[in-house]
């Protein structure tokens, strides 16, 4: 290597963010920069952004530099780049709060520019959770909704990003599928019959492993879906790989928070037998006749009934809590319970369980119709196909099972979201408050 | 990034432009679940009063010869009355009342032709007679898939008799047409000058958080009334004052506003 190699090599650059041009969207700045700081969080970004200038690195490659500087550059950024020398401390660690313009910054191993730690701003406490803010692009206009406006803007939402909410949630139950076919394969060759006692153990724990991996995944898929939904309606930018990515930090938190629900809410019918264990005796001591006990039994059978619908719709909302609020077990609940239960407007139907009930009977009879219309293919296979091919038909069958699934639950999910939203726009006022930004 | 509503745009000879927001699959199911329950109610009618007259009609009769009708007939008259609320439902109210229905209604939803006219008894009778393919096998499965793929969202039936069904504009006209009542607790030298440079968007967000604030959580009501009058007071050179709480200043602001430009 000769010597002005080794100097062009040597050679770093100091990139710093000074402003933005005028016109860009810092929504869209946040998004390119969280691409290339994919550790640091949203809100760590627009924190920095709004203590510019924002040393972004300076110990880059010419390479590096002019990578970055053309990519921010596209975006709206007003970067300054200076040569510098690399720095002779190693990084200090992200936990370390530096000021982000005086932060040693270097690349890491993988070679991506590493940012400085952005220390959390001293705000004083209003009442309201920074985090919890949505981010609303300014170009986009949305306002509270009616039960049939929240389902004709899922429906344009999904015909409009068809491809990254199917495939978000075809992930999972593909998987699953094919999982399951595998499985069948696998089991239907005989080795049932031949099975050691190794064997079954090994089979046993490779069946609970597989359950686990298909649980986990369900739940990412679950969260990247309402990443995705709510970027896009909000107006930003997303892909599949963003919407994953972006579930990552908090997968470990909605797993914990929905595991904690699923055993509140098994709990309740446990309780509720219990319950009527106790009173049972009691009614038969009390010596009602028997259509009364009947009565009496029903009634309190409505009663734990409808004690336990309202149980799930009070955490109906939690798994969106726990995405876009980032708030995780008990408060995830109390939150969810809350926005529920919060009057927006007057009215029997139009509080926020009947509400979420109706969109919940619609979201199921749209999702019968899209089942019933992928059950035609594999009705007309079975009808024109020979029985020879009737393997064929089966898999059609179930391949189709699969994408409806799909779509079904997209669709619902969806409006559920657009619902949790809904309330959050009727009791918080977010679309004021950006536009009240911009007055 | 999610575009504004669908819309269709109409341009008549004389270049006058009418534009109309498409009903979507929600409010379109909305609309049908509330029409099927109208035509439950109808059906349930109708079966109510034949079996009344199959029980009661031959006891009044003295000639004998209703008696002598087997209660079948009856039953089949019922079916006939039943096939023709079924088909007949969508397709009479449709004619008759422009384009709605009861349930249509309900949702602010109308049927109108592409071109932006009422439809008539012929396209009623295309788009409802052609409902049953859409809904082949129940639950609108055809009508669904081609309503995705539409532009229009028009199912089937809506393609075939040239509709398009549209909410209707009245929605857009605000709700709460009161003026605000002002106290006159603002006393600002120039106020009617920096009134003079409150832009008609400014004067509707501030107007729409006043309309929404009493079903908002408090902190956040509290916080935005600071944010808007703030923002206001900064433009216009004015400090915060004790006296006034920020709701009230943009009450005053309002209420002065619209007085002076008669605004709604």
């Amino acid at each position: 290597m000769t010597q002005s190699a080794v100097s062009a090599e040597a050679k770093r650059f100091a990139i710093s963010l000074t402003g933005l041009k005028p016109g860009t969207v810092p929504e869209d700045l946040v998004v390119a920069l969280q691409s290339i700081f994919p550790r640091k969080t949203v809100e760590q970004i627009r924190g920095a952004l709004a203590r510019l200038p924002l040393l972004l690195t300076r110990s880059a490659t010419e390479e590096q530099a002019q990578k970055v500087k053309g990519f921010l550059e596209s975006k709206g950024a007003i970067l300054r780049l200076v040569t510098s020398t690399p720095p002779a401390t190693p990084t200090p660690p992200a936990s370390t709060a530096r000021s982000p313009s005086t932060a040693p910054i270097a690349p890491s191993r993988s070679g991506v520019v590493e940012a400085a730690a952005v220390p959390k701003r001293n705000q004083p406490y209003t009442g309201i959770e920074r985090r919890a803010k949505p981010r609303l692009h300014p170009g986009i206009s949305i306002h509270p909704m009616g039960i049939g406006e929240i389902l004709d803007r899922s429906f344009r939402l999904l015909r409009q990003h068809f491809f990254l909410f199917f495939f978000i949630l075809l992930i999972p139950q593909g998987t699953f599928f094919l999982f399951n076919k595998g499985s069948q394969i696998f089991l239907g060759g005989g080795v049932l019959q031949d099975m050691t006692a190794g064997m079954g153990i090994g089979l046993i724990v490779s069946v609970v492993l597989a359950v686990l991996v298909m649980m986990i995944l369900q739940f990412w898929a679950q969260g990247a879906l309402i990443h995705a939904v709510s970027e896009t309606y909000l107006g930003h930018a997303t892909s599949l790989a963003t919407s994953y990515g972006a579930m990552r930090s908090r997968l470990g938190r909605l797993l914990g928070t929905m595991f904690l629900m699923g055993i509140l809410i098994v709990l309740v019918p446990a309780l509720m037998g219990i319950a009527m264990a106790i009173v049972a005796p009691m009614l038969k001591a009390m010596s009602l006749s028997g259509g009364k006990q009947i009565i009496l039994t029903m009634i309190l059978l409505l009663v734990g009934a409808v004690w336990f619908l309202n149980l799930l719709l009070n955490w109906l909302l939690v798994d969106k809590v726990v995405v876009l609020e980032g708030k995780s077990w008990g408060s995830a609940l109390r939150r969810s319970k809350e926005l529920m239960n919060t009057r927006t407007e007057q009215g029997f139907w139009k509080r926020p369980k009947n509400k979420a009930g109706l969109i919940l009977l619609l979201g199921f009879l749209i999702g019968v119709g899209i089942h019933l219309l992928f059950q035609v293919p594999g009705f007309l296979s079975q009808m024109f196909l020979p029985m020879s091919l009737g393997g064929v038909t089966l898999t059609l069958q179930q391949v189709l099972n699969v994408i409806a699934n799909s779509l079904a639950t997209v669709f619902t999910a969806i409006a559920m979201i657009l619902f949790y939203y809904d309330i959050r726009l009727r009791s918080e006022g977010f679309d004021l408050k950006a536009m009240a930004e911009h007055l | 990034m999610e575009t504004a509503k669908e819309t269709l745009k109409i341009h008549t000879p004389e270049h006058v432009g009418f534009r109309y927001v498409l009903a979507g699959l929600g409010t379109r199911s909305s609309a049908f679940l509330l029409d099927t329950i109208v035509r439950g109610l109808f059906i349930l009618f109708i079966f109510l009063a034949v079996s009344l007259l199959a029980r009661w009609l031959p006891a009044f009769d003295p000639t004998g010869i209703l008696a002598a009708i087997p209660k079948s007939w009856f039953f089949a008259l019922g079916v006939l009355a039943y096939g023709v609320v079924d088909l007949g439902y969508f397709l009479i109210f449709e004619a008759l009342w422009s384009g709605q229905t009861p349930g249509k209604r309900m949702q602010n939803l109308r049927v109108i032709r592409v071109n932006g006219q009422p439809i008539g008894w012929l396209e009623s009778s295309i788009r409802n007679i052609l409902r049953a393919v859409d809904i082949l096998l129940g639950f609108y499965p055809l009508g669904l898939f081609v309503m995705f793929l539409s532009s229009r969202s028009q199912r089937i039936g809506d393609y075939a008799a040239g509709t398009v069904v549209i909410v209707e504009r009245r929605r857009n006209v605000p709700m709460d047409r009161t003026r605000l009542r002002t106290t006159s607790k603002l006393n600002l030298p120039e106020l009617d000058v920096h009134l003079s440079t409150l832009e008609p968007k400014q004067y509707q967000v501030i107007r729409s958080f006043l309309q929404r604030r009493q079903v908002m959580n408090r902190a956040h009501r509290s916080e935005l009334a600071r944010l808007l009058a703030r923002r206001l007071m900064k433009r216009w050179g004015i400090s915060p004052s004790a006296d006034i709480s920020d709701e009230t200043f943009l009450e005053e602001v309002v209420g002065i506003y619209e007085r002076s430009r008669r605004a709604i």
